[in-house]
């Protein structure tokens, strides 16, 4: 699971910001050129995928057009998403890149408001760029300064940037107007987990735990993996993979709460792609070795994840190993990630 | 797979809307093809004595449209307690909220639109189910384009939405109608409302629109500045699908004033949005708690019901027709034709709640058996209020409930008061100069002092939930004695003789004669 969007290969998104105004102008050939561009430094970039399919469905090439936008979805589609339990916008899918520049324009031009600001925020937060996204929800916060939802995301950026002590700051205001706000519970507990509050952290999460309705299942299983509650969690992922059978991370984070409560194991059924997380679950299945699973690990996220279940695997035989994997993690790993705060709790059954 | 929803009354919302609507709702079924798909309409305060708006025109609705469309009917007095604070008659958030909340939990998608919609899937070959089926979770728009009011009005045959969807087909390319207007985000597009597809879950998990908007517009604009909040992304489904609108300005609308239409603050509802959430109406959205009637057009219509409660007390005519006089010397004559009456009598009550309980104060015995007959044949489950001052009737009836006049006053939904003669017999003529027989004399001014109590206390002796004033129907009140014994106290229409039944609410009349008759009415003078 991704805490932020991690593909920035240089020049893409300027490519495709320079696309959209030539769109906007009415440069139909000087657009296609940029979002080409775009594509060649980005294959994956769907926005600008989609933007170039609604040119050429207006210039009547329709069936080129047809092909691109369920192209673009294909690519959102398999983009990573984040935890359920984690704030709204942490859990949606896609660069924003189109987002961020249409919502510029609109804070350009609807001046003073709220809205432009924190979307473009959002926008800018969930692409990995906090500095921007937090000069954006200040700016929301200076038109109405009393909306503890925008305060909420400020604690967002602040805890993104590193400076949890500020966020849990922002956070304690939000929740002393929202005592029930999960979201915000949620985001405390991330901010507490990674200064090492450990109790504190479980604590939120723990009242957000009780906060979720049942039919939440995915999200009440996700925070109870964060506090290491893995007989919660094991319930919770088999009721969420009932739900949504073709959802690897919950067939692993099941596999993963199973073996950590030992629960007797599944089969475990690894999916023909072998895209990520597959390798985690073939690593389970003694189908893959560490440097298999390190080696796939392309990404900080992946690699995060990877360790956690090194450590998981590891722990039943050498607990050392399993320490050792999980220390790993805690030096690198984003605070945001389940894995982070399972494996913080983790250590701490250990002992020092 | 999806669930439509809709809203509306039975009014006259813009122009030729009884065609708009029809060609609107047959389209739309023309391209559903899961088995539980479903058209939600919510019928939002229509009066109490009027069917709903689709079963107003269902006769113009295709067979289809009729077997997905659920009517979920708000009743006015279900809509009192926000009567004070908005100048419209129909609200859009209260309408799709009541609808998400009963919508069918099976379908993955909610798409909201407007009874004047017709959307046209660009590959002939799918249905809007397929595409809906096939697309990743999200939040999906697609631009409105315009039909002119000539068009539709003048090519479009209501019951043929295979062939208008071929047609749009064509006049889309012929007369240049696809135009894609662009919006600010969130918006999108323009008139954005006219094709909002979001996940049911979603829509549930941001607690569905907000309903502090009453004032009209831009409901649909707060939903996707939320939603995109939500979701993060609007999606386009302009490669899948085009929307086009029955433009309907020709005559403006109710809720059309020009410049100085009344609307709902687009800073508070559009560009200062905070949250995708409205956590204040978290648990009340959509109004779980209140029972909402669901009326069907495919069954249990309300003609099958109309027919089904005569049938249990009338038998068909042996005469090709009988006769009845309006002259004036027989002003004093209360003889009339029962099996002539008692339709009309139905025709009043039919649309009225099933649970709906009746008070019946009358002089004839046949009437109160023959009507309550009728009522259990309706299928009404509410109870006949018999007061006991009223002699002579029948008291082992099903459903009929005898006891003191005043005790019942404050369980009564409706009242009938029937000025007939006790006397009359089944085989004497009607309206022949007929004299009153001193029993029926004294059993009438019984009835006229009930009568005057009822309606000049009526406000205060409402049954304690209720917000709205109760309706009255005067049977035998017409170019009689009792009309402007009626009429003084009830606003009722001018009805033709024939139907024998006048009906209205407790006039509101504030001059000294209406001061007057309320205090001779309360005291029963």
């Amino acid at each position: 699971m991704s805490a932020v969007a991690e593909l920035k290969p240089a020049g893409a998104e300027q490519h495709y910001r320079d696309g959209l105004l030539k769109m906007r102008s009415g440069d139909v050939d000087g657009a296609l050129k940029e979002f080409d561009k775009a594509l060649a430094r980005l294959p994956g970039l769907a926005d600008a995928v989609v933007a170039r399919a609604e040119l050429l469905d207006g210039l009547g090439q329709v069936e080129a057009a047809r092909a691109e936008y369920e192209r673009a979805r294909r690519l959102w589609s398999e983009m990573p998403v984040g935890a359920p339990d984690r704030r709204y916008l942490f859990r949606r899918r896609g660069h924003f890149a189109f987002e961020i520049e249409a919502y510029d324009l609109v804070r350009s031009n609807v001046r003073n408001k709220v809205l432009p600001q924190l979307a473009h925020g959002n926008a800018l937060l969930v692409r990995g760029k906090a500095k921007e996204a937090l000069d954006s929800y200040e700016r929301a916060l200076r038109v109405k300064p009393d909306r503890p939802e925008l305060l909420a995301l400020k604690g967002e950026a602040l805890s993104a940037l590193g400076r949890f002590e500020e966020a849990i700051q922002a956070f304690d205001t939000v929740l002393s107007a929202f005592p029930a706000d999960g979201e915000t519970l949620n985001a405390r507990g991330i901010a507490r987990m990674a200064l090492g509050k450990l109790a504190e952290a479980n604590g939120d999460w723990r009242r957000q735990l009780d906060l979720l309705p049942q039919a939440q299942s995915a999200a009440r299983a996700c925070v109870a993996m964060r506090q290491g509650n893995y007989e919660a969690a094991f319930h919770s992922f088999g009721l969420s993979l009932a739900k949504e059978p073709a959802n690897v991370y919950w067939l692993l984070y099941r596999l993963t709460a199973g073996r950590l409560t030992g629960a007797p194991p599944d089969p475990i059924a690894i999916p023909a792609d072998r895209q990520w997380p597959a390798p985690l679950l073939a690593f389970h299945a003694g189908q893959a070795t560490e440097d298999d699973v390190l080696a796939q690990a392309d990404t900080p996220c992946r690699r995060t994840e990877a360790l956690f279940q090194l450590g998981v695997v590891a722990l039943a035989g050498n607990p050392a190993t399993a320490r050792r994997h999980w220390e790993k993690l805690v030096e690198s790993g984003a605070p945001a990630l389940i894995e982070y705060a399972a494996a913080r709790n983790e250590l701490a059954r250990l002992g020092s | 797979m999806f669930s439509v929803i809709l809203y509306g009354r039975n009014d006259s919302h813009g122009y030729n809307l009884h065609k708009r609507a029809a060609i609107s709702f047959n389209a739309l079924a023309e391209v559903m093809s899961d088995p539980d798909d479903e058209i939600l309409f919510v019928d939002y305060n229509t009066p109490d004595d009027h069917p709903t708006f689709p079963e107003a025109i269902h006769d113009t609705l295709t067979d289809k449209a009729k077997q997905v469309m659920r009517i979920l009917r708000v009743r006015p007095d279900q809509h009192a307690h926000l009567r004070p604070k908005t100048h419209l008659v129909a609200l859009e958030a209260q309408s799709r909220n009541v609808a998400l909340r009963r919508s069918n939990p099976r379908n993955r998608w909610i798409l909201y639109t407007n009874t004047d919609m017709l959307l046209v899937p660009r590959n002939e070959q799918e249905s809007l189910s397929d595409i809906l089926g096939g697309l990743a979770d999200g939040f999906y728009q697609v631009p409105r384009f315009e039909i002119p009011e000539m068009l539709w009005e003048a090519a479009f045959d209501r019951r043929d939405p295979a062939g208008n969807l071929a047609k749009l087909r064509d006049w889309a390319v012929r007369f240049h109608l696809n135009q894609v207007v662009h919006n600010y985000m969130p918006m999108k597009y323009d008139a954005l409302g006219d094709f909002q597809a979001a996940l049911r879950e979603d829509m549930f998990a941001i607690h569905g629109f907000d309903e502090s908007m009453i004032l009209g517009w831009h409901c649909d604009s707060n939903l996707a500045a939320r939603l995109a909040l939500y979701r993060g992304r609007v999606d386009t489904l302009i490669d899948k699908v085009f929307g086009y609108h029955c433009d309907h300005t020709r005559v403006a609308a109710a809720n059309n004033k020009g410049r100085a239409t009344r609307m709902n603050d687009q800073d508070k509802f559009i560009w200062n949005v905070v949250s995708p959430y409205v956590p204040a109406q978290a648990e009340a959205w959509g109004w779980p708690e209140v029972e909402i009637e669901e009326l069907r057009l495919d069954r249990d219509t309300a003609y099958q019901r109309f027919t089904a409660g005569l049938a249990k007390t009338i038998q068909p005519a042996t005469v090709p027709f009988i006769t009845t006089s309006l002259e004036w010397q027989l002003y004093e004559d209360l003889t009339y034709d029962l099996a002539h009456t008692l339709p009309f009598v139905c025709d009043q009550v039919v649309t009225f709640p099933r649970s709906t309980a009746i008070m019946i104060v009358a002089s004839r015995a046949d009437f109160v058996s023959g009507f309550a007959e009728a009522w259990k044949g309706m299928g009404f489950t509410g109870p006949l209020l018999v007061p006991l001052e009223c002699e002579g009737l029948p008291s082992d009836l099903e459903g009929v409930e005898r006891a003191p006049f005043a005790q019942q006053l404050a369980k009564a939904d409706m009242f009938i008061f029937e000025f007939g003669l006790a006397t009359q017999t089944v085989s004497e003529p009607v309206r022949a100069g007929r004299a009153m027989a001193p029993i029926d004399k004294k059993r009438l001014k019984v009835i006229e002092r009930l009568f005057k109590r009822a309606v000049a206390t009526e406000a205060e002796t409402r049954p304690p939930a209720r917000r709205v004033a109760r309706r009255f129907i005067g049977v035998n009140v017409i170019y009689n004695k009792f009309w402007t014994v009626f009429t003084d106290y009830v606003g009722a229409n001018i009805n033709p003789f024939c139907s024998q039944v006048l009906a209205g609410l407790p006039r509101e009349d504030d001059s000294m004669k209406g001061k007057v008759l309320r205090f001779r009415g309360r005291h029963a003078l």
